[in-house]
């Protein structure tokens, strides 16, 4: 019961704190409400956010959706590595893939202008990341791997019979593809087309980086600026924050219909006939390399820009050359920045500490739910839903209003940070740990009870040693994820602890980008550490 | 594979002494369904005795509640005299508690354990020393017949050798009763046939408590000491299985000993238990549960189809009717005879074949009939 309020409160909280003119408490009004549409900034912010929400989710799902079907379904050169390389920024840190795309693509300094200005002879900008259109073509990049990951799952279990069945009742390629293939995956798709949308709209790190330096304003760099900078505007940011709560509420609300209505397009049987593989015919290398190429520009190009970054004694159009290598920046932010070691050791005691406790209490909530089925069991998987719903900063929102009214409290500890990544990320680890429960019979509980083991025993002796890769699994995710979150503690951190992901906000704003880059490749060495240690130890897809 | 036909050796390492159980009063209902309905019954110590019925008939509630994985909502366990289960002072002994075994239809051996580590895992609960965990796994081992496979994993067995284990699992600690869930419904015919008989020797070396759940009326018949026929959850029927098959108490039972001829009859006369009823077969003696039929009552008569002579040359009295179709099966043939709009059911092990069409007079033999009580 605990963890429904846990996780649910600090959707009542904004809401309240919303509609209140100073602290939770005080006076209602409306005037916070009414100024999400009203004040000038925030309209604009709306507006944009809009746009960006739809664009990166178009750019995500084009590119999640084809690149899944090209490596599933067709006969398309070097398939399962382009699988692989599409998945791999998930484990890398967005702020590598903002520090990368800034790299390739500044306007000034960008290798990608650089390279056009050396063809061409003069200055030329070909791109730009410091655009509407350079953020959504970051954030949909950064999301193909959540659509990729649903769609490929989809592709790759579906019944060959179902396609051969209509292929017998005369439906050519195209039409197999449009009156078959993609209905079926309807389900999968529009979950994978929710996830997006709430991951775009709550994004924070692309619009309060880029997106500020571009001028672009959006809500969750609003909330933070009302909320953090003074004279702050409090009230207001939790308006906002209500605001894209609903957003998320209402699209978690409509993804897990879409999943459970998916159940009627579950195929039963299909005993291992794998399906048919489209003939790409000319088109099969084009696509190929077009395939490999957008894969690539997610995760290793942006990771090599931001490694050649790093090695530059400063970043300017004309800084190209081989006199100006350095490891200075290594030096510098290693060993003379100050806030560094502080904020790695609390960046990893969070994250070790984070995903350890939520792994553990995912195991306690997901036997509860599932096995014991105790009186409050079907409040617990509601209310799990809920933290996969609201963003980041508006979660960060709601701890921080209720929080900061309690005296002597965790507000401004390292304790207020755990618990906000405990709350954000305990039901992706329930899903980890709650499928791997459905995977294991009751009998073999049942069997270790009759053998004389107390339930505490049976999960240690049985559960947990069966689970085991799945844990492994999950425990990675949320060490992974909460090392490089930013969020949701931009806002409840203070000097005292600064962590990693908010040194790096610190270095964005100097302007440093060398110093940016090394910085970024640590928080990713630090992430991928442990992950290189026990990946063969560990099972990633929940099913 | 073992052969347990043979003594075994060092028996005294596995059997133990059998206990008692009893069971007075289990309700429970799922919702509105009634899964349990007052059901009481004493299992005999050392004895076999065998839950029969179809499925949803409470059956493995009546198992489950008896290891402690479900608790009834009424009654009382007892094992050796003692409550395991009360609803009425709130005792509920833990499973893990109750001393017993079990051997489940999945088999349940855990898949991260080797074939040894399943078999030491209820000793390794009941806390032993570690020789003699050790030295009573390499008897349970040779016992089952696996001696030499301890170190493999259950996926590395074949069907009957994982059930092997999950029985040298479930009989390991001496446990007071051994329950089996539908133990051999995962097996395919021919293993299943075996591993009855196999399951009968071993029962008759090592005679202790078992308490067995099937739908098999065949299992039913050759494993049980006492067959208990249940239906909706409630008893239908106890009885040795030669009783259950050769009297069945009620049309219910007669269908599920696997008795298909259930006829209408009019007594002609009683005396006692004992009556004349005339029915599509003749006017035959029959026995029947009630003994207070008066002449001219309608009643039902269940006539096994073993107990059915057909013959081309009638004699005087005998009906006739018309084979419908023949199933040669070997040892017997099973013959489908119409008569005055009533089929019947007939097994012959005549080498006489009677071609689909023809003609027969069809007599049923003496105690081949027997009047049921109507549900």
């Amino acid at each position: 019961m605990l963890s429904v309020l846990m996780v649910s409160y600090p959707v009542v909280v904004v809401a309240l704190r919303a509609v209140s003119k100073k602290e939770i408490g005080s006076a209602l009004t409306l005037e916070w409400l009414t100024a999400v549409f009203e004040s000038s900034r925030s309209a604009e912010a709306l507006v944009n956010t809009a746009i960006y929400t739809a664009g990166s989710s178009a750019v995500a799902m084009t590119l999640g959706v084809g690149l899944a079907f090209l490596s599933t379904r067709t006969d398309m050169p070097g398939g399962r590595s382009i699988g692989f390389l599409s998945l791999l920024p998930m484990l890398v840190p967005p702020f590598i893939l903002v520090v990368g795309w800034v790299a390739l693509a500044d306007p000034n300094a960008g290798f990608i202008n650089i390279l056009a200005s050396s063809l061409i002879g003069t200055r030329t900008t070909w791109v730009n990341i410091n655009t509407m259109t350079g953020l959504i073509w970051m954030t949909g990049l950064f999301l193909t791997p959540y659509v990729y990951l649903l769609a490929a799952a989809g592709f790759r279990n579906s019944d060959a019979s179902m396609e051969e069945a209509a292929r017998v009742a005369g439906a050519g390629h195209l039409r197999l593809l449009y009156t078959v293939i993609l209905p079926l995956q309807r389900p999968a798709l529009l979950a994978a087309l929710l996830l997006v949308i709430i991951m775009a709209a709550g994004d924070f790190i692309i619009p309060a980086t880029v997106g500020l330096k571009a001028r672009i304003y959006m809500l969750p760099s609003l909330i933070w600026q009302n909320q953090g900078s003074l004279p702050g505007q409090p009230g207001l940011a939790a308006a906002q924050s209500l605001l894209l709560v609903i957003v998320g509420l209402l699209c978690i609300y409509f993804q897990r219909r879409a999943l459970s209505l998916g159940g009627r397009y579950t195929i039963v049987g299909g005993k291992g006939v794998s399906p048919m593989l489209f003939s790409l015919g000319r088109l099969r290398y084009p696509l190929g390399a077009a395939a490999i190429l957008f894969a690539l520009s997610s995760s290793v190009i942006p990771l090599l820009a931001v490694g050649s970054m790093a090695f530059m004694r400063y970043w300017s159009p004309y800084a190209l050359k081989p006199a100006n290598l350095t490891l200075r920046n290594f030096q510098y932010v290693l060993f003379e920045y100050p806030q560094v070691w502080p904020s790695a050791q609390h960046s990893l005691f969070l994250a070790l500490a984070g995903a350890t406790c939520c792994v553990g209490l995912a195991i306690a909530l997901a036997w509860y739910v599932i096995r014991t089925r105790g009186r409050f069991a079907g409040a617990v998987e509601y209310a799990m839903v809920l933290p996969l719903g609201i963003p980041g900063i508006a979660l960060g929102i709601g701890i921080l209003s209720l929080w900061i009214l309690v005296p002597g409290g965790i507000y401004g500890t390292l304790w207020i940070l755990l618990l906000a990544y405990v709350t954000a990320h305990i039901p992706v680890a329930m899903q980890f740990v709650g499928s791997a429960l459905h995977g294991i019979h009751t009998d073999l509980e049942d069997a270790s009870r009759i053998a004389g083991q107390a339930w505490t025993g049976t999960i240690r002796r049985v559960d947990i040693p069966l689970m085991r890769s799945a844990l492994i699994g999950a425990w990675l995710l949320m060490y992974v994820v909460i090392l490089r979150e930013i969020s949701l503690v931009i806002l409840l951190y203070n000097p005292s602890t600064v962590v990693l992901s908010v040194g790096l906000m610190d270095v964005w704003s100097s302007g440093f980008y060398p110093e940016l880059a090394v910085f970024s490749l640590l928080l990713l060495v630090l992430g991928l550490a442990p992950v290189a240690v026990l990946w063969k130890f560990a099972r990633f897809a929940p099913d | 594979m073992a052969d347990w036909q043979q003594p075994a050796r060092g028996l005294s390492q596995v059997a133990a002494e059998p206990s008692y159980l009893s069971v007075y009063g289990l309700t429970k209902s799922y919702g509105a369904v009634r899964a349990l309905d007052n059901f009481s019954l004493d299992f005999g110590g050392g004895q076999c005795t065998v839950l029969l019925g179809p499925s949803g008939c409470g059956k493995t509630t009546v198992l489950r509640s008896i290891a402690g994985l479900v608790s009834p909502d009424t009654g009382r366990i007892n094992i050796d005299n003692s409550a395991v289960f009360d609803a009425a002072t709130g005792t509920n002994v833990p499973p893990e508690k109750r001393r017993l075994g079990m051997v489940f239809q999945s088999y349940a051996l855990w898949p991260h354990l080797s074939v040894e580590q399943n078999i030491a895992y209820p000793l390794i609960s009941a806390g032993l020393s570690k020789g003699e965990i050790a030295s009573r796994t390499k008897a349970m081992l040779e016992w089952i017949g696996l001696a030499g496979l301890g170190e493999r994993y259950a996926h590395e067995l074949s069907g009957g050798q994982q059930q092997r284990v999950s029985l040298g699992r479930a009989m390991v600690a001496k446990p007071r009763a051994i329950l089996f869930d539908e133990p051999l419904s995962n097996l395919d015919a021919r293993l299943r046939e075996r591993m009855r008989l196999e399951l009968l020797a071993l029962r008759q070396q090592a005679p202790f408590t078992a308490i067995y759940v099937t739908h098999d009326q065949l299992e039913a018949m050759t494993l049980a000491d006492r067959v208990v026929v249940m239906r909706a959850g409630s008893i239908e029927q106890v009885g040795s299985p030669e009783d259950v098959y050769k009297r069945p108490r009620t049309r219910f039972s007669a269908e599920f000993v696997g008795i298909p001829n259930l006829l209408g009859g009019t007594v002609r006369s009683a005396i006692g238990a004992d009556m004349v009823v005339e029915t599509v077969v003749g006017v035959v003696a029959a026995r029947g549960w009630r003994s207070d039929w008066s002449p001219g009552a309608k009643c039902t008569v269940a006539v096994r189809p073993s107990l059915i002579c057909l013959r081309c040359e009638a004699t005087t009295d005998a009906r006739r009717g018309s084979i419908i179709r023949s199933v040669y099966q070997g040892t017997s043939t099973i013959y489908l005879v119409e008569l005055d709009g009533t089929q019947l059911t007939v097994e012959s092990l005549s080498e006489e074949r009677h071609a689909p069409g023809s003609t027969v007079a069809v007599m049923p033999t003496p105690g081949a009939v027997f009047a049921v009580l109507d549900d």
